[in-house]
């Protein structure tokens, strides 16, 4: 009896406890900033540096760039008065810059600050390479005319203009960070201003002087999450008002589609940016023989792996370059066919007595590459067990990214998001070389993503490109992809969409032409 | 020891694959920028030059910056560890109260209802890998029940009170704001509930084990035949002779817990010393991973010293 007394007493206690617990709630108040979570931390804000899909987020909204993709997928100005005068040589690029534009910190926005941005990024950028083969010098022609010369014309570089890389930032404010990154703060001219920053919960409030349409909300926190299931339970919950799809596992964004579906949230999905591809190495048998790299690119059944990985929430991809920046359908790869794959390997020698053994790499700390080296190990096994065998071998993707301009890996799954969203930014970096030997790249763009393929015709048709506008131009970057696909020195596997769920009163995230959420558009209904 | 502990992390960090420049400036960057940021980092010298500058720095109680963040690892250690140390406390608070009454309760009364059932707890929580328990503690509680918050220090949106000591909870109960008290209190409870649950069948483990062998011993039937009451042989005879090795075993876990709450700290966001250590891990920022480890071998050391210390005090028969 006794016993049974301590008991209800010490459940009373706990009970009294959690109910004061639940009082005391913070949460319970109405909140007047929007809660935006996402996984990974921001080691740093400073456009020169950020790479992150969450620093760029956050430096699209505190920033504007001098351009912007519209809805028809041509660029529009933003901080550019105009688009871009190209002179006739092509060699000299004209940009007419707005008025009366302030940073955060009160100082005016003119072609002095642009230029400064620019030559900083020029002298630091983490994506430096993208303009410093272009971009000769940068002149400042009058207070709201910026001059860019360039070594040799490049239609490209209007689009690179509209990377958040090229954010411009307060000469005064970044005075001494002329040649070292400002990780902690951020003085732009975008719709917000950053009110507080840690690496973990980073606090923005509306610009009261901005230039352009104001934000539709009070402000924006953004907070980050180590995990998926803590970020899936954080909407669930109701702890945050939005949530990013980077890091989402596939199965959790099944279930936020449903919830979706049965109207417990709002979805919001941008153009696919970000592809996945398997690259092969092309300069060691025995994938250097192209015949082998041709009959695996109809092993791969995308639709099974689409569906097996990651629920359908992955397009099958069968193009490098996401097919909405061609405007036009392009899939230059084939379609899974054992049949054809089986009498190419024959034809090479395997199959009957030999068995082509190659291992694939996968990232370890990125699920949906070991679901996809599995699945695909499992369905060689059950339709070319003859022929082919793969070993499977996890790395770390540090480890990948280092060794993989070293050669190391036969096979390696990896992905990849344009630094804009124009094909040049997926054909450049995984194709072009500037020293090819023997169809080997031994310098260049195709040698850190590790295919060490190079071919002379392609490296040609992308110079020309550069020369080329409009549909000419596309038709001429789909040229190269094509025979980037005869070389099959890559395989693409899936497309993914960026997406963010919001609660249901919030209103539905919309996504910019470069899969960034328009932060300033979320309202609380 | 802590000169080998060092010397052995920056020579593992050194051999391992992987590169700060790369993590920082990614694989495409161009070789003037590599190179001007690698004699920046002092990544250019000599790696023998580097260690001693390593040592020396070291020895003047400077742990250097970050490659990554550019910001003092002292400033780093000092966020993170605070987090850790109040998960830590809060964790041996719970393990010991549930695991060293289980096993007394276990012991007294050995083969009866609640030794059994303490048996199966203990083997159970010791069995239970820690990332699926917290998954599963942090699905039942806080998103399917909603009672408590499902991780981070604090809700989103609230700013933490001015740090005084870096503990949040002594901070908000300093800066007398009963808001970020209560809030902090939310946020600690299902990450130390869970590590304690976790870590208390190895101390009713190990109580119950130490207080039936010593039940059994000759002075405690001589006692029992003099006619002294139970309580008074469990409480002044026995247990006593049992603090030492729970004392060895509660002392090591505090240590550990230090370092390798790592899963605990990811599953709840906790923005703790072994996740910092995770992420500069993988960014290879050499002097934030040594400084981490460091610290956490300094502590390691200090609480070893600590319990040999308090064994040779509470024990006459040990001495140094």
């Amino acid at each position: 009896m006794l016993k049974l007394n301590y008991i209800k007493n010490i459940l009373k206690v706990t009970s009294i406890f959690f109910i004061f617990l639940q009082v005391s709630c913070v949460q319970n108040k109405k909140r007047e900033n929007i809660i935006v979570a996402s996984a990974g931390k921001i080691e740093s804000l400073d456009p020169a540096q950020a790479n992150t899909l969450r620093s760029l987020q956050i430096l699209s909204a505190l920033g504007d760039t001098l351009y912007k993709i519209n809805n028809e997928g041509n660029i529009s100005p933003s901080l550019a008065k105009d688009l871009p005068k190209v002179s006739k040589n092509g060699l000299q690029i004209d940009i007419p810059l707005k008025e009366n534009i302030s940073f955060h910190d009160g100082t005016i926005f003119n072609a002095e600050a642009m230029a400064f941005s620019l030559n900083r990024f020029l002298k630091i950028g983490t994506l430096n390479y993208l303009l410093n083969e272009k971009i000769k010098d940068i002149e400042v022609k009058d207070e709201f005319l910026i001059r860019i010369k360039l070594k040799k014309p490049s239609s490209s570089l209007r689009s690179l203009l509209t990377s958040v890389n090229l954010t411009p930032v307060s000469p005064y404010s970044y005075s001494n960070y002329k040649d070292s990154f400002n990780n902690k703060n951020f003085i732009g001219t975008g719709p917000y201003f950053l009110e507080s920053f840690n690496s973990s919960q980073q606090i923005l409030k509306p610009f009261n002087n901005y230039w352009g349409r104001k934000a539709l909300n009070k402000g924006v926190d953004f907070i980050n999450y180590t995990n998926s299931s803590t970020l899936f339970g954080a909407i669930k919950t109701k702890e945050v008002d939005v949530l990013i799809s980077n890091s989402i596992d596939d199965m959790q964004r099944v279930s936020l589609n449903n919830m979706v579906n049965k109207d417990q949230l709002k979805s919001g999905e941008g153009d696919p940016i970000e592809i996945g591809y398997i690259t092969f190495k092309s300069n060691k048998l025995p994938l250097a023989n192209k015949t082998i790299r041709e009959a695996l690119s109809y092993t791969i059944d995308r639709e099974l792996i689409s569906k097996q990985v990651s629920f359908g929430t992955r397009e099958p991809l069968r193009s490098i370059v996401p097919p909405h920046l061609h405007k036009e359908e392009f899939s230059p790869w084939p379609i899974y066919n054992p049949n054809i794959a089986r009498s190419l390997l024959k034809k090479e020698g395997y199959c009957e007595k030999d068995i082509l053994s190659f291992p694939l790499t996968f990232r370890s700390n990125i699920p949906a590459d070991k679901l996809l080296a599995l699945t695909w190990r499992d369905q060689i096994k059950r339709d070319l067990s003859d022929c082919i065998q793969i070993t499977l071998n996890g790395i770390e993707s540090t480890t990948v990214y280092k060794q993989l301009s070293e050669g190391a890996f036969e096979a390696v799954i990896l992905d990849w998001t344009g630094a804009y969203p124009d094909p040049n930014a997926y054909l450049t970096p995984l194709l072009s070389c500037n020293e090819i030997k023997d169809n080997t790249c031994l310098k260049g763009e195709a040698v850190f993503s590790g295919s060490f393929w190079g071919n002379n015709k392609v490296q040609d048709i992308l110079e020309e490109s550069e020369f080329l506008e409009g549909e000419s131009r596309l038709k001429s970057l789909m040229k190269a992809e094509q025979h980037a696909a005869e070389g099959r020195a890559y395989l693409p596997i899936w497309l993914v969409k960026p997406k963010a769920w919001s609660l249901n009163d919030i209103s539905q995230p919309e996504f910019s032409k470069d899969g960034l959420i328009i932060l300033k558009n979320l309202k609380r209904d | 020891m802590l000169w080998i502990i060092s010397s052995l992390v920056f020579i593992l960090l050194r051999i391992a694959p992987g590169d700060p420049v790369d993590a920082i400036l990614g694989t495409r960057a161009n070789e003037i920028a590599r190179a001007s940021l690698r004699n920046r980092l002092g990544l250019d010298k000599p790696l023998i030059n580097q260690y001693l500058e390593y040592l020396n720095q070291l020895i003047h109680g400077n742990l250097g910056i970050s490659l990554s963040t550019e910001e003092p690892v002292k400033v780093i250690i000092a966020k993170a560890l605070p987090a850790s140390l109040e998960l830590a406390i809060f964790s041996i608070l719970i393990a010991s109260l549930l695991g060293y009454l289980i096993g007394f309760l276990g012991a007294v009364k050995p083969e009866g209802r609640i030794d059994f059932w303490g048996r199966i707890f203990g083997i159970g929580t010791y069995a239970l890998p820690p990332f699926w328990a917290a998954m599963l503690i942090q699905i039942i509680f806080a998103v399917l029940l909603g009672w408590l918050p499902i991780g981070g220090r604090l809700p989103p949106g609230v700013m933490p009170p001015n740090p005084v000591t870096g503990f949040l909870l002594l901070d908000s109960v300093l800066n007398k704001n009963i808001e970020i008290i209560f809030s902090s209190i939310k946020h600690l409870i299902l990450p130390s509930f869970t590590l304690g649950i976790l870590l208390s069948g190895i101390f009713s483990r190990s109580l119950r084990l130490n207080l039936e062998e010593i039940l059994k011993k000759d002075y405690i039937q001589a006692a029992k035949s003099r006619g002294i009451n139970d309580s008074r042989i469990l409480f002044k005879h026995a247990l006593p002779n049992t603090l030492l090795p729970v004392l060895t075993i509660t002392g090591l876990t505090v240590s550990s817990l230090i370092g390798g709450a790592l899963l605990i700290e990811i599953t709840y966001s906790w923005p703790g010393i072994a996740l910092g250590l995770q992420e500069a891990i993988n960014q290879r920022d050499y002097p934030v991973v040594q400084g981490i480890v460091v610290v956490i071998s300094s502590i390691v050391v200090m609480i070893s010293i600590g319990i040999d210390i308090a064994i040779a005090y509470i024990d006459p028969r040990v001495s140094y």
